[in-house]
């Protein structure tokens, strides 16, 4: 009996191995939030580029509207 | 109309991501790789979409290529661009949840090059269009690129049936072990990927358009 209890005591996990559980799991939050950010990031920055090109597009067609009325 | 479509379809989709997000971040840790593994919400669905938009380019090539309508060459350029940012995306969350899992950010196995060769092919795309300045010329050189670079699309795809690699196998088939009730989550952030792919599309078609009607008053401009 006196064994038993004292080969489950040895089974248990140290403090040691808690702190790695807890750091590897930290760890892996870190990665996953990272993740998400990069590729809403990605994602966001296209989208800005398209507001900032669509603009120049509406910028262009206005000024050269206006240059071909003057002609006219 | 079509900006309220546009509006609506956007405003969708985040509502859904939204309350997607909620809910994913609520399920419990994935018992073999913790919480890195709800990565798979994202990077699955936005591969989808990128593979999907690569499909949907080839069908407007060709169909330029048969009609010679604009039209299609038009999608396809507006297709191709979104694409290519979804699959950026799909790259990057693959190699941060490969840096966890592997030790490493990148491992040059079938899956991982064929999709980073498929990226390089579509950039090369653009590269080509900005290259040639005759509409009529870039559309078809386009186009014919567009359809040679699909070719890279099932090799992707298959892949890691054809070969052995790093990459793990598909959670959904092929003896994956996604589990059940975290489905509908995926399949709704599979959904709202579509949507923002598809809102993405039609904004950048309208500036295809915008773009052809400026270099129409260019033309007339200079004839003046």
């Amino acid at each position: 009996m006196h064994l038993i209890t004292s080969f489950a005591l040895l089974l248990q996990p140290s403090v040691e191995d808690i702190l790695l559980e807890k750091q590897r799991l930290q760890h892996n939050y870190e990665f996953l939030s990272y993740g998400l950010i990069a590729a809403w990031l990605i994602l966001v920055v296209y989208v800005l580029m398209m507001v900032s090109r669509e603009q120049k597009l509406k910028k262009e067609i206005a000024g050269l509207r206006a240059m071909l009325e003057e002609k006219h | 109309m079509r900006d309220k479509i546009m509006y609506g379809l956007g405003a969708l989709a985040i509502l859904i991501l939204i309350n997607d997000i909620i809910h994913i971040m609520g399920l419990p840790d994935e018992v073999n790789q913790g919480a890195i593994f709800k990565i798979i919400f994202f990077h699955v669905p936005v591969a989808i979409t990128a593979l999907t938009a690569a499909a949907v380019a080839l069908i407007a090539s060709v169909l330029f290529l048969v009609t010679r309508n604009f039209f299609y060459d038009a999608l396809a350029v507006a297709v191709t661009e979104v694409g290519l940012a979804f699959l950026a995306a799909n790259l990057v969350t693959g190699s941060l949840w490969g840096r966890v899992i592997w030790g490493v950010y990148w491992a040059w196995d079938a899956r991982l090059t064929s999709a980073l060769v498929c990226w390089l092919l579509y950039a090369g795309y653009l590269m080509l269009r900005h290259a040639i300045e005759e509409p009529t010329q870039r559309a078809t050189f386009a186009a014919v690129f567009s359809i040679f670079a699909f070719i890279d699309v099932p090799i992707v795809i298959f892949s890691i049936k054809w070969w052995r690699t790093q990459h793990p196998q598909p959670v959904f088939w092929g003896g994956g072990s996604f589990p059940s009730d975290w489905l509908p989550y995926f399949l709704w952030n599979m959904l709202a990927m579509l949507l923002i792919g598809a809102v993405l599309t039609m904004t950048r078609l309208r500036q295809e358009e915008s773009q052809r009607e400026l270099d129409y008053l260019r033309r007339l401009a200079h004839s003046m």
